[in-house]
């Protein structure tokens, strides 16, 4: 029975190519659109190389001072002494990494330049994020009280300095702005859109131009604080509000005198959203995205609609004959259900390959370094679902209304 | 004429909204990628007023060292100025051009006053830049010892503050309340450039000031440099060691002008090309999608069309009869984006000049009823080559 009706679809979409390519078009595009965009998000927002344990991580990244008019604000990272005195001193996590937000350094080989982000972390940084070391391994707390020049580099930064992909570089020096570090170890890089771990070189914190001994509470350091369980999100927020609370106030730091101070332990998206829904005007440009956005998906679900309405005059014919031959209105909407089923389940092959070729292209293109972008199969299924509604809403149902016509009404037109 | 075509429609009211709601929708979001690609044109068809091939920023950070900031600075001042390779060098605060930070401040001329983007820089920035002077002169190292401190504006702000007036001479207020100790709050004009669009092409031509740094500042520490053709890394290498050598610990980072354009413009376009590859696919596929509609309409209304040409209608006129319909329903649809549409210029949205909202509109109008004319020609065509006999013998 099924096959048959396969059949029956089959001959139906070849009846008519350019209206299947149409509704297909349609379908695919919708598709595709929605999965690079939440592959996007999903790479940009969720938990990978190497922040694989992001889920159950707290990001400190910025303090805000305040006067008491609110005239003057002052907003941006911490001192590392404001991370070590409040931040580390915390019970409830597991653990938690300092690291500084990138800054940029520059270093020469054969008369060549390379550009590099460069990061100062604490040891607990390696604890905290899982970097896959290629070669050697991370420096430790002994490293750091000694203050040695050490580095650990990405394998991209390896091949370009010391232009040897096969050989171990461990124990060899690296020279940046006149500065020899012992390279130590050497990881798999990590993606620029991961501002909080992205570098082509860590140094620990107490090598030279860290800054690290800044008394001020503000700087450049940021702190990722692991918990042992997301359960513990709540209380470790708290004990952290409880830590600076005891800061008193009014303060001056840098000149400034501030007093009002507000900082928050925030799961990575809060932090991420933070970041650009600072300020009063956001209502407006988010919802003028939101309307684009759905303008952008509501496109082609109406174009959809359209032409199969347009189409089920078309159609009235064949049900007529159908019916005159005794097929009962049940059989015709199971016909006009599986046809349905069938172009949408195509067009979602489709925009499946299609999207997989795009986020290939991403991939390799060097546009984001490092970029892992992979296709979300449960958004997939979501919105094969959303094309199915609209596609059962538009064909099927004046289908159905129109398989319980009468005959002879059908078959005039 | 148009009464008939609106009777025409209003009887199939059912399937021609949704059409309508089709056309608006694709209206709107034309309107959206227009208004952003108009946007962006605009400011990229002004000139952004100075040179910056061969120009690299030094950025100069003094970490733990807190001792003689200033001396040590002017050193290296005066080491980058001897090489040979230097054509020139200044300079200026963190907002150096194509840089991702801004200062403003408000500025005032007796009552008036305007925002300004801020820029402190040296005697030398002019050359550096090849910031030509549309009236006056830079400033000058003597100008250091008058009471208010020599400043450079752009014509944006001359515009704002002077109108038509002579600016030159004329001395500028600051609203700021918190003046630093060490900064004079009174400004006198010296010069007046053009333009400087220090974010790029694609950047609005804002009014600009530059103010005459302070012999003695110890914050603004980054240098641009305009090196002669021909220089390349080792150079750059030299000179990264020399400054080290002259100031321990301190860190110095070596950009390109070229590069950090570059990276400016890519914030810029990849946005608009995504948008405008999305928006692409969308209008192909409601073009398709209107064509197969207008198709599947005209073949249904065979008859109509045979009894027209029957009673003496020519060819040209059946299918001014379909474009006609066409057209009052994109008519009625844009009608309807435009209440949407003008809201932006009218509130102001996003702070751009209504100017562009406007173009962008008339863009979308015009991009609309091609689109309809283009989808419905073929079928009106077609409409009109009915033969009368053969449809009404179908009847």
């Amino acid at each position: 029975m099924i096959s048959n009706y396969l059949k029956l679809t089959w001959k139906v979409l070849l009846r008519h190519p350019f209206y299947t390519f149409i509704t297909l078009f349609g379908i695919t595009l919708t598709l595709t659109v929605l999965m690079v965009l939440t592959s996007f998000l999903d790479h940009l927002l969720g938990t990978h190389y190497p922040e694989t344990k992001r889920d159950r991580s707290l990001y400190i990244t910025r303090l805000v001072q305040k006067d008491t008019t609110h005239q003057g604000r002052n907003m941006g990272p911490m001192s590392f002494a404001f991370l070590k005195d409040y931040v580390k001193s915390l019970k409830t996590p597991e653990n938690v990494g300092i690291a500084t937000i990138f800054g940029f350094a520059n270093t020469y080989v054969n008369g060549k330049r390379i550009k590099l982000n460069t990061k100062y972390t604490d040891a607990d940084f390696w604890r905290v994020t899982e970097f896959d070391f290629v070669d050697g391994k991370p420096y430790t707390e002994r490293n750091i009280d000694n203050g040695d020049h050490v580095a650990v580099i990405t394998d991209d930064l390896r091949r370009q300095y010391f232009e040897d992909d096969e050989a171990s570089v461990v124990g060899k020096f690296i020279d940046i702005e006149s500065i020899k570090y012992r390279v130590i170890g050497v990881v798999k890089g990590s993606p620029v859109t991961r501002p909080y771990t992205y570098g082509d070189v860590y140094f620990p914190y107490t090598a030279p131009k860290s800054n690290y001994q800044d008394k001020g509470f503000r700087g450049r350091y940021l702190a990722i604080v692991l918990a042992k369980d997301k359960r513990d999100f709540p209380a470790i927020r708290t004990e952290y509000a409880s830590n600076v609370g005891k800061i008193p106030l009014p303060q001056t730091d840098g000149g400034f005198t501030f007093h009002e101070m507000t900082t928050e332990a925030n799961p990575y998206l809060e932090d991420f959203a933070s970041v650009f829904l600072d300020g009063s005007r956001t209502t407006i440009v988010y919802s003028i995205i939101g309307f684009l956005m759905l303008m952008l998906m509501g496109l082609p679900a109406i174009n959809l609609v359209n032409v199969n309405v347009s189409r089920i005059m078309e159609r009235a014919s064949e049900i007529g004959v159908r019916k005159a031959f005794g097929a009962p209105a049940k059989a015709l909407l199971w016909q006009f259900i599986i046809e349905n089923i069938f172009i949408t389940l195509i067009g979602g092959m489709f925009a499946l390959s299609l999207s997989f070729l795009i986020i290939q292209l991403i991939n390799n293109s060097g546009w984001i370094p490092y970029a892992d972008l992979t296709i979300n199969f449960s958004v997939f299924a979501a919105s094969i679902a959303v094309c199915l509604v609209f596609g059962l809403l538009s064909g099927v149902l004046p289908a159905y209304r129109m398989s319980k016509l009468k005959i002879v009404d059908a078959l005039k037109s | 004429m148009l009464r008939h075509l609106l009777k025409l429609i209003w009887n199939k009211k059912g399937s021609h909204s949704l059409l309508i709601i089709e056309i608006w929708a694709s209206f709107m979001v034309l309107f959206g990628v227009l208004s952003l690609i108009v946007y962006n044109l605009n400011n990229y068809l002004e000139p952004i007023g100075f040179e910056y091939k061969n120009v690299w920023v030094v950025d100069l950070n003094n970490n733990q060292d807190t001792t003689a900031i200033a001396e040590k600075t002017t050193q290296i001042m005066q080491r980058i100025r001897s090489y040979p390779q230097v054509a020139s060098a200044s300079r200026m605060s963190s907002n150096t051009p194509f840089s991702a930070n801004t200062m403003n401040n408000s500025t005032n001329y007796q009552k008036i006053s305007s925002m300004a983007d801020d820029y402190y820089t040296d005697e030398e920035f002019s050359k550096t830049l090849d910031l030509p002077l549309t009236a006056g002169r830079w400033y000058l190292p003597e100008d250091r010892v008058s009471k208010s401190t020599p400043v450079v504006i752009n014509k944006k702000l001359q515009e704002k503050l002077f109108g038509d007036e002579n600016p030159l001479g004329k001395v500028l207020g600051n609203n700021d309340s918190e003046s630093e100790g060490n900064q004079k709050t009174t400004f006198r004009v010296v010069g007046v450039v053009d333009k400087f669009k220090a974010k790029g092409e694609f950047m609005l031509d804002n009014p600009a000031i530059f103010k005459l740094m302070d012999k003695n500042d110890k914050w603004n520490k980054l240098v641009l440099i305009k090196t002669k053709a021909g220089t390349d890394a080792t150079f750059e290498e030299r000179l990264v060691k020399d400054i080290a050598a002259m100031a321990p610990g301190w860190g110095i980072e070596v950009s390109y002008l070229t590069e950090s354009r570059k990276n400016r413009h890519n914030l810029t376009l990849v946005p608009v090309i995504i948008f405008l590859i999305i928006s692409g696919f969308l209008l192909t596929n409601v073009a398709l999608g209107l064509f197969g509609i207008l198709n599947l309409g005209i073949a249904r209304r065979r008859s109509e069309i045979g009894l027209r040409r029957a009673m003496g209608a020519t060819e040209g006129s059946v299918t001014a009869q379909f474009l006609g319909e066409m057209w009052v329903l994109a008519a009625f649809s844009v009608i309807l984006g435009l209440l949407f549409a003008v809201q932006f210029p009218i509130m102001n949205v996003f702070d751009i000049a209504a100017g562009v909202y406007l173009t962008a509109i008339a863009a979308a109008i015009v991009v609309i009823f091609v689109i309809v004319t283009l989808c419905a020609w073929y079928p009106s065509r077609q409409a009109a080559r009915v033969q009368p006999a053969l449809a009404l013998h179908e009847e």
